[in-house]
């Protein structure tokens, strides 16, 4: 009888804590709208991994058949193919872009002249904000048998490389070319954390004699050690995601067998070929499965090497 | 204290002698500078230059006789014309939703306790680990009857979360006593977002509303997958199918004449890509520091 009464006495004050508050839900609601239609939408749509998509039925309708359409995606080689190149392309950006950012930073701050530091800075963030739409425009043509590059070759007296379409390239011109448009940005994070260090443990750097590549490693890089290892566990939480856009707009049909990512065979899969919604829908899952474990996973580690996880 | 010392530092460095170091430090930030400025050059000289010139000079980066036609064609073809109204539409409806959305989520999840916040917390940061990825997008789309309309692209991308943390931590910072005592007055939440918290919140305000507009002009994937129509493609969209379009051109003809044809293709391309890149590369100096300060912000939460 008592529990009951409790219980109730709960709920009323649940009721008038939610009447207190109706405004702040008020405000709420159009983006806690938009978040349900379009971000949790597509979430429920992902069932359809489990159902045979029937047009005329819609996700909802559409029948239950198990894990059938599963055992169809893992029976197909250029799923796996994809995944696995996913995996190796990115793996690659660790070792080939990671450290570039960082470098630059070190780099940047050792130039004491203020004014071409800040010039230095703004070119250097610039491409960040082309998309790989503009970026790829330009890199075509620039690394085009008529482009800047082989032109500059030429009058150097050497032989002109064949770049685009290349399809021994194509892995290295995605370093190269992410490089250049973004490392400059990701820079900034680091010239941050460099700002933070204390500037009396370079003074007594320098008073005991250390060089200035002396404090560069001593000081500096143990000084953004923390941003280091917290950017590196979120760029790992990206495994599966980086570099849609980028490869989408570089490659062409030349460079298309090394160039399937699994966000180009899921493009492929839905949009080229006769499509099979309940396929593409089985393989997005997967990769939104391996995404969260690996995204879950960087948080936590992030958050032991002292970072603030993913949302601070 | 630390502001003298970093004055006795920097003045002390000013002093220092110009070192081997400092020169080779240099060079290479010079080279790299020059290695992201270079191709800029060419692409503007391209789209100045006349065929035949491009094709006898050996390295150009300057035009010596520059012309307009480039431009000109491209103009006339009509196509960049629909991919700037449909980007401008896009861009002008979309950023105030965008900010509508952010501004009064991160508000209200800003504020102190209240039935069910940490349940829409949550659920909303969920949303960055796990989505449903692009085809159940499509499909809801197609369901919502919003496939060739501009609504698809403009609803597709309602409310960015990383943004939403960065201005909802901003709010967080500023001091409660101003909202409590707005509410004494007897204001309410709408009124207190609008009258005392946005004017305090301007720079964060301005802010995300770059990082949405940037994002509303580069935006070109959902709009290639949504929209059918061809008097409706985003300006990034134009540039693509232009560029695809010049690319097939040369593999097909192998004639010198066609070669001299797929030249000019190139001048065209170059001109769409300055016209796509213009806006940006207007603001982007003025620009530069909130970009960074935002960055910044989130740095520090995330």
């Amino acid at each position: 009888m008592s529990q009951s009464k409790a219980k109730s006495s709960r709920i009323a004050l649940f009721w008038t804590q939610v009447k207190k508050n109706r405004q702040v839900y008020f405000l709420l609601l159009f983006g806690i709208l938009w978040y349900a239609i379009f971000a949790y939408g597509p979430m429920y749509g992902l069932t359809l991994a489990f159902k045979q998509y029937r047009a005329v039925d819609g996700i909802f309708g559409s029948p239950w058949v198990g894990t059938q359409v599963f055992e169809y995606v893992f029976r197909d080689p250029a799923f796996m193919d994809s995944v696995i190149r996913t995996l190796w392309i990115n793996a690659g950006r660790m070792i080939f872009q990671f450290p570039i950012p960082v470098i630059l930073s070190l780099l940047l701050n050792e130039v004491r002249l203020g004014k071409s530091k800040k010039v230095l800075q703004s070119i250097f963030t610039f491409p960040h904000f082309l998309s790989w739409i503009i970026v790829s425009s330009i890199m075509l043509n620039v690394l085009g048998s008529q482009g800047v590059f082989n032109s500059f070759i030429k009058l150097m007296g050497g032989e002109p490389l064949s770049i685009i379409g290349n399809s021994n390239f194509f892995v290295p011109l995605l370093y190269i070319t992410e490089n250049w448009k973004s490392a400059g940005w990701s820079a900034i994070i680091y010239m941050a954390a460099i700002a933070g260090i204390d500037q009396e443990q370079y003074e007594a750097a320098e008073i005991d004699g250390a060089s200035r590549l002396q404090r560069m490693i001593h000081i500096t890089l143990p000084g953004i050690q923390v941003t280091v290892t917290v950017m590196f566990i979120l760029a790992v939480g990206n495994l599966m995601t980086a570099g849609f856009d980028q490869v989408f707009n570089l490659s062409n049909p030349a460079t298309a067998t090394v160039a399937e990512t699994l966000d180009m065979y899921i493009y492929r899969v839905t949009f080229q070929s006769a499509s099979d919604f309940s396929f593409s829908t089985a393989v997005s899952l997967f990769k939104s499965v391996i995404n969260f474990f690996l995204l879950v996973a960087a948080d936590r580690l992030s958050k032991r090497f002292g970072g603030s996880g993913l949302f601070g | 204290m630390k502001t003298g010392t970093a004055i006795l530092h920097k003045k002390r460095g000013l002093r220092d002698r110009f070192e081997v170091m400092d020169f080779i430090i240099l060079v290479i930030l010079v080279i790299w500078a020059i290695a992201i400025i270079i191709p800029f050059i060419s692409v503007i000289a391209i789209s100045f230059a006349t065929p035949q010139e491009y094709l006898e000079s050996k390295l150009l980066l300057f035009p010596t006789r520059p012309t307009l036609s480039n431009y000109e064609t491209l103009f006339a073809d009509g196509r960049i014309l629909v991919g700037y109204r449909t980007t401008l539409i896009i861009l002008l409806i979309g950023v105030p939703i965008n900010m509508f959305l952010t501004t009064s989520v991160a508000y209200a999840l800003s504020r102190g306790h209240f039935p069910l916040k940490k349940f829409f917390l949550y659920a909303i940061l969920f949303t960055m680990l796990f989505n449903g990825g692009i085809v159940p997008l499509y499909l809801l789309m197609m369901e919502l009857h919003l496939t060739n309309s501009i609504w698809s692209v403009i609803l597709a991308y309602g409310v960015n979360t990383f943004y939403m943390i960065i201005m909802r931590s901003y709010f967080q910072s500023l001091p409660d006593s101003l909202i409590e005592s707005a509410q004494l007055d007897g204001a309410g939440e709408w009124t207190i977002l609008f009258r005392i918290i946005l004017p305090l919140s301007m720079p964060i305000i301005a802010t995300v509303t770059l990082f949405y507009s940037v994002d509303r002009w580069n935006e070109w994937f959902n709009a290639m997958i949504f929209l059918r129509s061809n008097n409706m493609i985003p300006l990034q969209l134009v540039l693509r199918s232009m560029v695809l379009e010049a690319t097939a051109q040369r593999t097909m003809m192998a004639s010198s004449a066609a070669i001299s044809q797929s030249m000019f293709s190139d001048g065209l391309k170059m001109a769409a890509v300055i016209v796509t890149m213009l806006p940006i590369m207007c603001v982007f100096p003025f620009l530069q520091k909130y970009f960074v300060k935002g960055i910044l912000i989130g740095a520090v939460k995330a």
